[in-house]
């Protein structure tokens, strides 16, 4: 009997061991391709031979580029005659910013479009959900069931018609044009779960609150701001979070309306480029994946308790 | 209530459409008339530059002549029921797990969430250096360790092998999500279930399958449904880590976008994977939003 209990719970962990190698491995390796020197790479041993820092610094910006001037400019270089401005133009010849991956151009690109697609949708979805939840009109659940359905719409069945369209429009053409489309396509991607969660948060609020603040002369938009939102703060955020991971995370849109922008590339199509370009270099190309996946990683692990909770209430959407 | 114009009831209604108004035009803007616009589309050459010519059910005839087209109706069929069904057996199997008290089980739990919630395109690099010809570890294990296979192969560059190595991807990608929906059901049911059936002597394996399994069903079913409309439309997933993959999203995105470009076939294989997204989306509506 105690034999038996010990093989139960040995196996037990053994299996919760097993999963957890399952799922985490490739992060492991991640991380430890990114801290490795070339000649390391093929190495079966998860720890680095020699830490090898420089992926991040280059990065990061950390290191200054080296400049490599034949002897023959730097002689020309030394001459006291030669401006400053034309000594810099003839220096930047030789920089080669070719093989710079701009990753902060990138980071900060991604955060600006996917921060402002999250706002706005969280700003919309606050009213909306608030109408589907508290506001009694004719037709209010055919709309709210209508609404739900279309989060199942998304990417490739949009992705011609999107395009045609912005083209038409002349959205295409420029970059403002471009970036403008795609944070409103990520408003509207993200809106339908947005609206689902807020509208199932707010009916828990009790509407004897609202009906006190009524009485006292509040307006109903006055009960919005001064009741509703502030009691649905966890619920903002996790609806927040959520609308802004996916937009940080997303590929396909990104690719067909920022292809011919290279400066205002997200991070998911500027790795995608880094990689099948001729700096396909492993430890940066990782070390790059860990960069990106850190802010979103740490912010689902501060907030993780309300986050749980809105993906078991169906706040996901693929 | 009175209902002349101005009265309490009315001024609720305008109201309400007020504050969903603009939520509603987005939506109808960008994602209702686009599905209608593409069905339109598909019925044309679309040009890149000048008037589309109608060409009726042409590039519908040119996809059902297309063996690709079947090609990738069979990749598409094979990609969705391998991932859908690995996705929700594995949940169940680690929901089960974490079921039971264990010493760090908080931070396990978290853990095991972190494939469905790191950014998708770090997850791919991380893979394709696991299955990478040179440095990788598979190809270490296989050839060198294992001494299974004699030569170090490409497995993503070879389109067949390419799509185990997706589905297993999309299996650990996604699997935390249906362990969570089961974990959260699992620990909803009433343990004076478990105590009642033990006290009438119910083996641990009747238990399980008498009363855990008959209320994991719905939850089971919705999560199954929920993958597979989702996988029918998976376009990143499948393209960022081995594009050799032509899965219906993949072979439109081609279509549309590379090589000579055909835009209005584009429309016509989106049209077809719109119909069959209707039916599962009708069952989903039936059986899991019973409407």
């Amino acid at each position: 009997m105690v034999i038996r209990r010990i093989l139960q719970k040995t196996g037990f962990y053994f299996l919760i061991l097993l999963v957890l190698l399952f799922t985490l491995f490739p992060f492991v390796q991640m991380l430890s391709t990114s801290l490795k020197h070339q000649y390391d790479w093929g190495n079966p041993s998860l720890i680095p031979q020699k830490l090898n820092w420089s992926s991040y610094s280059e990065l990061l910006g950390l290191k200054k580029e080296e400049v490599k001037v034949p002897e023959s400019i730097k002689r020309l270089l030394d001459n006291p005659k030669l401006s400053e401005e034309k000594r810099q133009k003839i220096l930047a010849r030789f920089t080669s910013t070719s093989d710079v991956f701009p990753f902060i151009n990138y980071f900060i690109n991604t955060l600006l479009i996917a921060g402002t697609a999250a706002a706005i949708s969280l700003l919309f979805a606050v009213f909306g959900a608030y109408s589907f939840s508290r506001v009694r009109y004719r037709g209010r659940s055919g709309i709210q069931r209508g609404v739900l359905l279309t989060y199942m719409f998304g990417g490739v069945l949009l992705m011609v018609p999107l395009y045609q369209i912005s083209v038409h429009v002349g959205l295409a053409n420029t970059a403002i044009g471009s970036i403008l489309t795609l944070v409103v396509i990520y408003v509207v991607q993200t809106l339908p779960v947005s609206l689902y969660m807020l509208g199932n948060y707010f009916r828990s609020i009790p509407e004897s609150l609202e009906e006190a603040a009524q009485i006292d002369g509040c307006s109903r938009l006055k009960t919005i701001m001064l009741i509703i939102v502030p009691l649905s703060m966890p619920m903002l955020v996790t609806v927040y979070i959520y609308a802004f991971m996916i937009a940080w995370n997303e590929y396909l849109f990104a690719s067909v309306f920022l292809k011919n922008f290279n400066e205002f590339y997200t991070l998911p199509i500027g790795l995608k480029s880094l990689f099948v370009s001729k700096n396909a270099i492993w430890d940066r190309i990782m070390a790059a994946s860990i960069l990106t996946a850190l802010p979103v990683v740490f912010v689902f692990m501060t907030f993780e308790k309300h986050l749980i909770g809105g993906l078991t209430e169906g706040g996901v959407k693929e | 209530m009175a209902s002349h114009p101005g009265s309490l009831a009315q001024q609720e209604a305008r109201f309400g459409w007020k504050t969903v108004a603009p939520s509603l035009l987005l939506i109808a803007l960008l994602i209702v008339y686009p599905v209608a616009y593409n069905l339109y589309l598909s019925f044309f050459e679309v040009k890149l530059s000048g008037q589309n010519e109608f060409v009726g059910f042409n590039n519908y005839f040119d996809l059902l002549s297309d063996r690709a087209f079947y090609d990738s109706l069979t990749v598409t069929v094979i990609y969705v029921i391998g991932s859908t069904l690995g996705t929700t057996l594995l949940g169940l199997g680690v929901a089960s797990l974490m079921n039971h008290e264990f010493p760090l089980r908080g931070l396990v739990r978290g853990l095991v969430l972190l494939p469905y919630i790191a950014p998708l395109i770090s997850e791919v690099f991380a893979w394709q250096f696991i299955f990478d010809p040179v440095n990788g570890i598979y190809n270490h294990m296989t050839v060198e360790v294992l001494g299974i296979s004699d030569e170090r192969v490409n497995l993503i560059g070879t389109p067949g092998n390419a799509l185990l190595v997706v589905i297993i991807f999309d299996i650990w990608k996604n699997f935390p999500f249906a362990y969570l929906m089961i974990l959260s059901r699992l620990q909803s049911i009433n343990n004076d279930l478990y105590e009642a059936a033990t006290l009438d002597g119910a083996t641990r394996w009747q238990r399980f399958w008498h009363i855990t399994i008959p209320e994991l069903r719905f939850v089971v079913g919705a999560i199954v449904m929920l993958r597979f409309i989702w996988n029918i439309n998976k376009f990143d997933e499948v393209f960022l880590l081995a594009p050799n993959v032509k899965t219906l999203p993949i072979y439109t995105y081609f279509t549309a976008f590379t090589g000579t470009i055909e835009q209005g076939l584009a429309a016509a294989i989106a049209v077809v994977q719109f119909l069959l997204l209707i039916g599962l989306i009708f069952l989903y509506i039936r059986r899991v939003l019973k409407w």
